[in-house]
């Protein structure tokens, strides 16, 4: 807790917790707001979204709950290029601003931030802003998991700072714009209309809040809540002995060289009360969409820094305090300007499993072995007399790496993505040309250990129109690895099956790939690593997952204090 | 007619009826191994006479406890080949998104007792594989030998055509009478596999056991020479018969908290209130709903248990927010200093330290207690007096040393923690629905209720607070106001513009005929119960859908103008933004039949003219409201005294047999002619 409270003599601990409560319970009305009204997937199953109040120096003041984990207080550079952009005193009541430029945000475009300047008294008092995953944005790629690009000027619209509305009046050349260069326009007027009103309800909210207690005291309060979480998170880091931890991995590659593996290095200081998370070793940026800004580091290491610190905190500015983010410019999270950003995200549950392998010496009770560590979905597309364009997007759930005291949770999306759902099949069978086959649990895939890790799935779809699919599947050469003596889990990869006879073909990447009719494509996702010796496992819980079919009788062979000798 | 309604909580069984023109009320403990013997307690405190009875009503937790302490039976689960994960897959979605430890729900149903049909229909409810009926025999036969006692049978798009759920369902009952079996369309037409694998699951894994209790319970009250109905209360809102409540006992597990709801939108009919908010503050909890015309808003499924972990129920629910602030919710102190209040409850025993039971967390009774709020010597009507200087010494403790602030200053926090976060609860139900709760009215209730009202309202700026009378008991209260009630639903994904009106007219035709039999089963006459149709509709593009009233079941024909405009300003209410050029598809249509009691007993009494007793003296004690340093000398009065017109100004402490309502300074009460009381609450400019 730092002395300049003592200035601020309003932050009766009373009215802190009122303005806790409040500034939160905003940020959650805005994401209902957006979330209900949206139009696409990505934003109403997959919560690719988030939604909160920044300050005029574009630092977060509350974030919603529940939307994309790895949107951790990343809004504020849209805020500051606005700010940089039009000056504090450039903005009106009833301005509304659109942002996706990717050497600012560090994010792939179709990411689009809405935002509106907070008026109090007639000051500019702070900004409402949310972030959604647009279905499309327009360039070379369409759905996720293509690998066709190598510049960021072939994935899409960039839009900076512009306004689409000037005091509440619409700017009609950028809508026009907007409309003419997206495949899906309807869809993304559509969330721009929810994310537009999202901000707006903020906005109102946040004034209330201000109209009530007065600004000073409400800025105050909010210092006081993000102290609170600095000394929270302080007090943790402070238990972990000091120390210098590092780990590696690496990705399969980058989807267009097949042969290059791509290097996760992290080193984790501990010092004292702060941690510093270093990417300095990452593999450079690449020729292919596997590339972040530097948000995307950030992100990372942020996800795994609010993990092991504070993760029933809501996220505001004091949780990341005493996290230092090393990240010079040129690796593969923190790309240059120009390049390309497509898949952004997709070297994230890697590093961040990385950054807990790090850290697993040091915190032997907190860090399960790794899960899935990918992003899994697909989309498919095409187009059909009777429904047109369609884009069938899913994303897919995997194992959970084994836990120091219990096994890993099965089928659960990937720690870069909270509550996020998978589609149902009934809902999919009913808006798309496909029948889904069969949607099962993965037996064998969980890695031995004395707790087991989680099972991935398998889902299988057969096609009843032709039609491409995008399949991008990571982690296949360097499985989920165990911890403490467990075992590696089962790896992702995708079959292929013709009706026309030609041979079914085993896929881990491919974009455009075209389907006919009748054709099918079954993913199979990863389990999670195990975490102790398997030779431990209670014979109880061994012999139940046998009975339950997670271990087949092969698979059981692994628990035998033979093999399990044997093992590295 | 004599009527009683009993509602089993978790620690009282509480009970109010209408005998002989009177309204009687008692209150007993909950006997959880044998919760027919809390009924009868309560009827013989009661007085009442089972043969004197003419209609029992009744609300139960057995339902949902079976579910939160996993004590259902054991169930089995046969779905569509391939997709015998489903359960256990559920959404894959993390709501916990920075808990590496998370834990999602765990299936009631295990994995070697789930089991595949060979059998697939695709979203049109055409089979592409029909039904192996031989194969399901086998299943049949295992299941017997297995020792199963429920089945839950869920193929993928049932909800289109039920045939081979039909079909499936004739085998298994035929070979295992005795089974309880459930089959998904017969509760849930409504696509989403999960969530109906879900529902379907949990109508199973209770039911034998609920069905065994109100089968007790009924051959107990027979035995008694009682002749009259037995109705259950439901999650809906509505009343249904025993018979139904034993093959669909999914269907109550929120059956007491939303009684109280239905009450409040009675009470709001009577005063002519059109918006407010039901407010009930209990021992362990807060909850909260909008009530608009009467009528608690009713959703469409929720998540029983932890929100993180729960089992979905998919089924319609009176709309209510929970917070977990009641009068036990422990007040503590994070490492980082901040104060909080709750979820964690002392609950019945030991209870708040001023209960002198030893324990030592201070609770928001405490608080209370400690501001003078709450007389010591006149909780639960004088049959327990509370220990002012435990509950100072529990709040100096645990609050006051670490955040170096005095005993009063942190009873006045706890009391603000909580309301602010009970206002922010409040707040959200009017709010997602568009209601600005500044045009609302709060109808507060339950024990704790009635002395955090005013201070929830202030908060969010709700002009009137209104305590009914009765506040303490009023779920109780609320069953005998109920109506019959009955959902129906049919999945019916496609564009508005290209709709086959007489494809929407037949389902139509076929859910109002599955509504007239369920009415003859229970004996409902025909023409004495409303339909009401409703079309969940959305822009096209969009997955959430709102559900929006028709005002028949051809009003989906002839371009469907009226319902399309009732979207779109619904939309614009409840988002902020409407966009009516855009296309609208419907999800689904509803049928929601109700029937009203034929009595208004309940309702008459609430409009019945007061009555005061006697009048009483009036005292006054040193209370705390916004200044920890400075009490106010207040008026303390004793409700049943207060004569009907009378009108007073806050600061005051209004007391009565079950509860305390505390009136801040300057707010003013007026009591109806009916005997309620009206709080103005004043704002200063």
């Amino acid at each position: 807790m730092t002395q300049a409270r003592e200035t601020q003599p309003q932050t009766h601990p009373i009215t802190v917790e009122v303005v806790r409560n409040a500034i939160v319970a905003y940020a959650d009305e805005m994401a209902n707001a957006l979330c209900k009204a949206a139009y696409n997937m990505m934003i109403y199953e997959v919560r690719d979204y988030c939604c909160g109040l920044i300050d005029l120096q574009g630092r977060m003041i509350s974030q919603n709950r529940g939307g994309l984990p790895i949107f951790l207080a990343d809004l504020g550079v849209a805020v500051e290029d606005a700010v940089a952009r039009w000056g504090l005193g450039g903005f009106l009541p009833g301005d509304v601003l659109i942002m996706n430029h990717g050497e600012t945000c560090g994010q792939h475009l179709n990411n689009v931030v809405l935002s509106c300047p907070v008026f109090h008294n007639g000051e500019l008092v702070a900004f409402t802003a949310n972030r959604a995953h647009w279905v499309d944005i327009g360039g070379a790629r369409i759905g996720f998991g293509s690998s066709a690009t190598t510049e960021i000027f072939a994935e899409g619209l960039q839009m900076r700072s512009l306004k689409i509305y000037e005091a509440g009046k619409r700017n009609d050349t950028l809508w026009q714009i907007i409309n003419d260069n997206l495949r899906f326009p309807e869809a993304a007027l559509g969330d721009m209309r929810a994310q537009i009103a999202s901000c707006q309800l903020g906005a109102r909210r946040y004034g209330e809040l201000l109209t009530r207690y007065g600004r000073a005291t409400v800025e105050a309060c909010i210092a006081r809540v993000w102290d609170q979480a600095d000394a929270a998170v302080r007090k943790v880091v402070g238990e972990i002995p000091d120390g210098v931890y590092s780990a590696e991995s690496f990705l399969d590659n980058d989807g267009r060289d097949l042969e290059t593996p791509l290097k996760i290095k992290v080193t984790v200081r501990v010092a004292g009360s702060v941690m510093s998370i270093d990417f300095s070793e990452m593999n450079p940026q690449t020729n292919s969409p596997i590339n972040s800004g530097r948000s995307g580091g950030i992100a990372g290491a942020r996800v795994a820094f609010k993990a092991l610190t504070s993760p029933d905190l809501d996220v505001n500015e004091g949780c990341f305090r005493a996290l230092e983010v090393v990240l010079p410019e040129g690796t593969m999270l923190s790309a240059r300007p120009g390049a390309a950003l497509g898949l952004w995200s997709i070297a994230l549950p890697t590093v961040i499993d990385t950054i807990l392998k790090a850290l697993a010496p040091a915190l032997p009770a907190k860090i399960p072995a790794a899960h899935k560590g990918d992003m899994g979905g697909c989309s498919f597309y095409g187009s059909t007399p009777e429904r047109g364009r369609f884009l069938l997007m899913n994303i897919f759930g995997g194992g959970w790496g084994g836990r120091p005291h219990e096994d890993g949770e099965d089928a659960s999306v990937s720690v870069c993505q909270g509550d996020v759902r998978n589609s149902p099949v009934e809902l999919q069978e009913i808006r798309y040309p496909f029948i889904v086959e069969s949607h099962s649990l993965r037996g064998d895939s969980g890695g031995a250990g004395k707790h087991r890790g989680g099972l991935g799935v398998e889902l299988t779809y057969r096609c009843l129109a032709p039609c491409q699919v995008n399949i991008n599947f990571e982690r296949t050469k360097l499985p989920p690895w165990g911890l403490a003596g467990g075992g590696s889990g089962g790896t992702n990869y995708a079959v292929i099956r013709h009706a026309d006879g030609a041979p079914e073909r085993k896929v881990l990447k491919g974009t455009q790939i075209p389907l006919k009719a009748g054709d099918s494509v079954a993913f199979f996702t990863a389990g999670g690593g195990g975490y102790g010796d398997p030779a431990e496992r209670a014979r109880g819980d061994l012999a139940r997952d046998v009975e339950e079919g997670f271990i087949s009788s092969a698979g059981k062979a692994l628990y035998t204090a033979k093999a399990a000798a044997g093992k590295p | 007619m004599n009527i009683v309604g009993v509602d089993i909580g978790g620690t009282f069984t509480d009970l109010v009826g209408c005998v002989d023109g009177k309204i009687v009320t008692s209150k007993t403990s909950t006997t959880p191994a044998d919760p027919t013997r809390g009924v009868a307690e309560s009827l013989t405190l009661a007085h009442a006479d089972l043969p004197a009875l003419g209609e029992f009503l009744h609300g139960s937790t057995i339902a949902i406890n079976t579910v939160l302490e996993r004590k259902g039976a054991k169930t089995a689960l046969l779905t569509t080949k391939g997709f015998r994960d489903v359960y256990a897959i559920g959404r894959g979605n993390r709501i916990e998104a920075f808990n590496l430890f998370f834990h999602r729900p765990k299936p009631l149903v295990p994995r070697h007792l789930t089991f595949e049909a060979n059998e697939r229909l695709n979203a049109a409810g055409e089979a592409l594989i029909p039904i192996d009926l031989q194969g399901v025999e086998a299943i049949a036969r295992e299941l017997g030998s297995l020792g199963v006692e429920a089945v839950a049978v869920c193929f993928l798009h049932s909800y289109a055509n039920p045939a081979h759920e039909r079909a499936a369902g004739e085998v298994l009952r035929r070979a295992n009478p005795k089974m309880f079996i459930t089959l998904s369309h017969e509760i849930l037409r409504e696509f989403r596999e999960y969530e109906r694998t879900s529902t379907t699951a949990l109508n199973a894994y209770v039911g034998p056991r609920v069905s065994d209790y109100l089968g007790t319970l009924e051959t107990y009250m027979r035995a008694g020479k009682f002749a009259g109905g037995l109705r259950m209360m439901r999650s809906n809102g509505g009343v249904m018969s025993m018979a139904q409540a034993r093959v669909q006992p999914v269907s109550m597990m929120e059956s007491g908290p939303v009684a109280g709801m239905i009450g409040a939108g009675k009470l709001a009919l009577h005063l002519g209130i059109a918006r407010c908010i039901g407010f009930d503050m209990g021992g362990t909890t807060a909850k909260c709903s909008l009530i608009l015309n009467g009528a608690p808003a009713v959703e469409e499924g929720y998540v029983i248990g932890d929100p993180a972990s729960g089992q979905p129920m998919q089924l319609p629910v009176v709309d209510i927010v929970e917070v977990g602030t009641g009068g036990g919710s422990i007040a503590w102190v994070d490492g980082a200093g901040g104060l909080h209040v709750g979820p964690k409850s002392a609950g019945a025993d030991p209870g708040p330290a001023c209960y002198g039971k030893g324990s030592l967390e201070p609770v928001i009774t405490d608080a209370d207690l400690v501001l003078g709020r709450v007389n010591p010597h006149r909780f639960l009507g004088g049959g327990m007096a509370l220990d002012t200087a435990a509950a100072e010494r529990a709040i100096a403790a645990k609050i006051g040393i670490p955040l170096g602030l005095p005993v009063r200053e942190c009873a006045l926090g706890i009391a603000t923690i909580a309301d602010t976060a009970m206002s922010l609860a409040v707040r959200a139900v009017s709010v997602d629905k568009g209601v600005d709760p500044r045009d609302t009215a709060m109808i507060a209730f339950g024990g704790a209720g009635p002395l955090h009202a005013v201070a929830v309202a202030r908060e969010i700026f709700i002009p009137r607070v209104i305590i009914p009378k009765l506040p303490g008991t009023f779920s109780a209260l609320g069953m005998l106001m109920a109506s019959w009630r009955q959902d129906f639903v049919r999945t019916l994904v496609g564009s508005l513009d290209t709709l086959d009106p007489a494809l929407a007219a037949k389902i139509f035709a076929e859910l109002a005929a599955e509504a007239r039999a369920q009415m003859a089963r229970d004996g409902i006459a025909a023409g004495g119960a409303e339909f009401k149709y409703f079309a969940d509709l959305r822009y096209a593009g969009q997955e959430h859908a709102l559900q929006i009233p028709l005002r028949g079941p051809d009003a989906l024909s002839g371009g469907a103008a009226e319902a399309r405009a009732a979207f779109h300003a619904e939309h614009e209410q409840r988002y902020g933004q409407a966009a009516a050029e855009e296309k609208l598809e419907t999800v689904n249509l509803r049928l929601v039949l109700s029937a009203a009691r034929a009595d208004t007993i309940a309702e008459d009494w609430l409009a019945e003219p007061w009555t005061a007793e006697a009048s009483a003296p009036e005292t006054s004690r040193h209370v705390y409201f916004s200044d920890a340093e400075k009490p106010l000398k207040t008026r303390i009065l004793w409700r049943p005294a207060l004569p009907a017109g009378m009108t007073l100004t806050g600061p005051a402490v209004i007391e009565e047999p079950n509860s305390t309502i505390l009136i801040h300074p300057g707010d003013r009460v007026t009591v109806t002619d009916t005997g309620h009381l009206v709080i103005d609450i004043h704002f200063p400019d």
